[in-house]
């Protein structure tokens, strides 16, 4: 009984996980779909329990875009510093995954999976917002075993 | 405010338009460009999409037999240009997009197989393979059994094949 | 048992504290919901607010460097104790009738200054800049709804003292037993100036749209807010619930408070806390977009303030 009781409310945390996007040098493309994924009635992202948070300090899972160029990249390594553990991080286009079209630039510090630990990736340029939804499922589920 | 009550009344006379993904099937058009799929079989070794591919998510590596082809989703943007430069058709846009995954998985999402060299059934050089689809756009009209005939030949041997004889109208 | 005991259960478990924070939540949950649905949207779970409060239990409390830790720890608790403290003056026709210990209108009017206060203090304890102006936004804000209110419940509690033989009545439950003998005061027409004045007053009070300039999470951060996680953003969500039945439950009490007694007036008052919150606030912030916060200072010193001194002129004339 004792030991079902945290893992209730466990389950219960998962229901409620905040979304919290940094943009590390995007061309605005993910992350249009990113606010797609909220606004629009069609992938309404909240029957998840998500919701778009304006403060880092409120987050749970983290979806980061873009390369990390390498004026933005102590400003991100500072934002993530921010957030609260537990947290899942979630690198939503080929950007922060392998550079993209950005790799090997000289303005590129990324990948990003050097500076910050991915949990999940969501390739695509822009990945579709079912895709995004699908991979912020993926973060639920890492993230129900730390909560 | 007054502007918006009879949207908002229509809205929710409407009802909800949400999908029903994740907890069911998305809604997938057919023409999507997403995952792309290649075909070892119709590969002709021209390495165009390597040229092309503007994120360099193809690469061919050599290996002792043939060429190894990769292709890294994580990094390919789905531009298909790939798939349009591809002459023998071996590589295609498909509308799978279900390229989520776990990190661990990150260098695990790649398409790779290895494009065999091939012997001249003539001469006996080793040759690059000249896929069925090539060969047609090549050889128009041709049956299919000469098509095959010529498939196993290097360029030159080919050449010499189908040249015509002398004094004949090409 | 004693009557300390009894104010303590009504302050800490019925109608203030857990009962209260339950119905706000719900409320929350409906309010959400609706939106959902004007928006063509499915929605979050109706117990979302809940989830929302478990998990921001097991998060992590962070205090930045920069403030001042012993204000930055307290005010949401002091903010919530306010509120749960202002549910039990709020009387339940047929249910529940506030002890006169508890205080009157007045009280319940300076109580619910306290959540602005605590953000104000919140805000400019967390050292962040996006906290600095929050706190000067919801200090103007809170100058501005302020004075058009007070108007308001003052021509209520006028119109009942009249009507009771003194010239004013700032007991709640004395203005709960006028309404139950004369009828409820939506019904009259010289009344509609004050109850509109109350219906502006919701969202500024509540902090949503068109009036959630202080908390503007696209401008600001959400304010001062920004700096809260884990337990204490908790904190602050169960004020800000049972603000909302606070708030609620106060329109209620001023304009609508008939109804059965015992479980099924209990009942009763939960539905019209939730329709009042789905017509005031609901439809209110879906249908529009965020004020400035010199328009919305603007507009409270136009119209609510002219309809509360209009409201009030009608209450003096007619006594």
């Amino acid at each position: 009984m004792n030991a079902q009781i945290p893992s209730l409310l466990s389950r219960l945390s998962t229901k409620s996980p905040w979304l919290y996007r940094i943009n590390a040098g995007s061309c605005n493309g993910c992350d249009v779909e990113l606010a797609t994924t909220a606004i629009i009635p069609r992938y309404d992202v909240e029957r998840l329990g998500c919701q778009y948070c304006g403060s880092p300090k409120h987050a749970d899972i983290v979806l980061i875009t873009g390369p990390l160029t390498v004026r933005v990249k102590d400003k991100v390594l500072r934002l993530y510093q921010e957030i609260p553990d537990p947290k899942v991080t979630v690198a939503v286009g080929v950007c922060p995954i392998s550079g993209g079209v950005f790799r090997d630039s000289y303005a590129i510090a990324g990948p990003l999976d050097q500076y910050i630990p991915i949990d999940v990736n969501v390739p695509g340029c822009p990945p579709r917002p079912q895709a995004i939804i699908e991979g912020i499922a993926k973060a639920i589920a890492v993230w129900q075993t730390r909560i | 405010m007054s502007f918006f009550l009879p949207v908002l009344l229509r809205n929710l006379l409407k009802g909800p338009s949400t999908e029903a993904f994740p907890f069911g099937e998305a809604i997938t058009p057919k023409k999507l460009r997403a995952r792309i799929s290649f075909d070892p079989d119709s590969c002709a070794l021209c390495r165009v999409c390597a040229r092309i591919c503007p994120a360099g998510a193809i690469q061919f590596e050599k290996k002792p037999d043939g060429l190894e082809f990769n292709l890294w989703h994580n990094a390919c943007v789905f531009c298909g240009l790939c798939a349009l430069y591809c002459e023998s058709e071996g590589l295609h846009s498909t509308n799978d997009w279900h390229l989520s995954h776990l990190q661990s998985e990150k260098y695990d999402l790649v398409e790779r197989a290895t494009v065999k060299f091939q012997k001249c059934t003539k001469c006996g050089k080793q040759k690059m393979p000249a896929p069925l689809p090539l060969m047609a756009k090549l050889y128009p009209g041709l049956p299919a059994d000469e098509i095959e005939r010529l498939r196993a030949m290097c360029p030159q041997c080919r050449k010499a094949e189908t040249a015509p004889a002398e004094g004949e109208p090409s | 048992m004693s009557d300390g005991l009894i104010l303590l259960f009504s302050v800490l478990v019925f109608p203030g504290g857990l009962f209260a924070l339950a119905l706000g939540l719900l409320i929350k949950g409906v309010d959400r919901r609706v939106a959902a649905r004007l928006q063509r949207r499915v929605g979050p779970p109706l117990l979302q607010p809940v989830f929302d409060l478990i998990k921001l239990s097991r998060k992590e409390t962070m205090i930045p460097a920069q403030s001042s830790a012993a204000i930055f720890r307290w005010a949401p608790l002091a903010g919530f104790s306010c509120m749960v403290l202002a549910a039990a003056m709020i009387p339940i026709n047929g249910v529940y009738r506030p002890s006169p210990e508890l205080g009157d209108l007045l009280t319940l009017f300076y109580l619910l200054a306290v959540p602005a206060v605590v953000l104000m203090l919140a805000g400019s304890a967390s050292g962040s800049p996006f906290g600095a102006i929050g706190f000067s936004r919801e200090m103007s804000i809170m100058l501005a709804y302020e004075g058009p209110v007070l108007l308001a419940l003052l021509s209520v509690a006028i119109r009942v003292g009249v009507g009771e033989g003194h010239l004013i009545s700032l007991s709640l439950t004395e203005i709960v037993q006028y309404q139950r003998v004369h009828g409820p005061f939506i019904l009259d027409p010289w009344m509609w100036p004050a109850m509109l004045t109350f219906l502006c007053f919701f969202p500024a009070n509540l902090g949503v749209l068109p009036f959630d300039i202080p908390e503007a999470e696209t401008e600001v951060l959400e304010g001062p807010l920004l700096e809260y996680s884990g337990p204490s953003l908790g904190l602050f969500k169960m004020m800000s619930a049972v603000k909302c039945v606070v708030v609620l439950g106060l329109g209620i009490t001023l304009f609508l408070p008939n109804g059965p007694d015992g479980v099924l007036g209990l009942l009763l008052f939960a539905v019209k806390c939730t329709v009042l919150a789905v017509l005031g606030v609901t439809v209110v912030r879906t249908g529009m977009g965020r004020m400035r916060i010199d328009q919305a200072f603007r507009f409270f010193l136009k119209w609510p303030l002219a309809l509360g001194i209009a409201s009030l002129a009608i209450m003096l004339a007619r006594s």
